[in-house]
């Protein structure tokens, strides 16, 4: 049976459903968590070996960035499989995750090839990580991810110029504002809205 | 002139599973169900009548062995409710401006 509707019923409707469907967009702060935590290990494991001398020592970076796209996709299909509806920010973030990766092998191969130097490389992908923390932030409304990313991208030049003792100091800084600080906000705004 | 109110859209259910799937780009069954708080039959009825006409895309598949079904708006449908909500405001305006005291769709 149809239901006659005024209009100002259609417009309450309206309203009411398109705020529904955006409460779905919602993130825990996983993705964060995870590329923060392995981008703070490659750069202290690169740093520590460094410091034994070790030839390469930037290995620990090709391999933490694989390790971590594939958790990511293993992640993201099982919660594709399992979610209900498919926001426009889920499909935004798997195709920035996806083109995130894809420069960050560029970079890294460029740097491992001797094209660019390590220096450039860090402000690089300091900016890279900006540029995902940021544009994420701008989709989900969050400041603290448009902070992060911004904060990021002065420290890609910040490690242009600092002396090579300061320049791991400086990556790390920048991964915990962009994403391990926002992360943990995401994280506990997430599990607080799940209870209500 | 004043524009009609499409009757494919101007109905509670149908209105608001094209409100729902505006926002996304896809929903299941399940979850529309819950949001628009509808029984089953008739939540069916409504998206195969959008179905038709071409406002809805309706993709069948499984999961675990069970049923599912995947709706997403499509461009005719967007289109469709971009004109039911500039009606309406237009109608709101007239209304407003002359005191009318009736429906469009009455």
């Amino acid at each position: 049976m149809e239901t006659k509707m005024t209009e100002q019923e259609s417009l309450k409707i309206i309203t009411e459903m398109i705020e529904n469907s955006r409460s779905g967009i919602r993130d825990n702060g996983f993705y964060c968590l995870l590329w923060g935590w392995l981008m703070l290990s490659a750069s202290i494991l690169n740093l520590i070996l460094m410091k034994m001398n070790y030839d390469k020592a930037w290995l620990p970076w090709p391999v933490l960035m694989a390790a971590g796209m594939v958790v990511s996709v293993i992640v993201g299909y099982r919660k594709g499989k399992e979610a209900r509806v498919m926001t426009w920010f889920d499909t935004s973030m798997i195709y920035l995750l996806r083109a995130f990766f894809m420069v960050l092998v560029i970079v890294l191969y460029m740097a491992g090839t001797g094209v660019i130097p390590w220096r450039a490389a860090d402000s690089l992908i300091i900016s890279l990580y900006g540029l995902a923390t940021f544009f994420s932030g701008g989709l989900l409304r969050f400041r603290p991810l448009i902070y992060g990313g911004t904060l990021a991208w002065v420290l890609a030049i910040v490690v242009l110029y600092v002396p090579d003792l300061y320049s791991f100091p400086v990556v790390g800084a920048s991964i915990v504002v962009a994403y391990l600080v926002p992360g943990y906000i995401l994280k506990n705004r997430y599990n607080r809205d799940s209870h209500v | 002139m004043f524009k009609q109110l499409d009757p494919l859209l101007h109905s509670e259910l149908r209105l608001k599973i094209v409100s729902l799937l505006v926002g996304v780009e896809s929903a299941e069954f399940n979850w529309l169900l819950e949001q628009t708080g509808a029984i089953h039959g008739n939540l069916s009825v409504q998206i195969n009548m959008q179905r038709e006409v071409g406002y809805i895309d309706v993709k069948k598949s499984f999961r675990r062995n069970y049923p599912l079904t995947t709706c997403r708006i499509t461009e005719k449908g967007s289109k469709a409710f971009e004109e039911y909500v500039e009606a309406l405001k237009e109608y709101l305006k007239l209304k407003y401006a002359t005191g009318l005291k009736t429906c469009a769709m009455c």
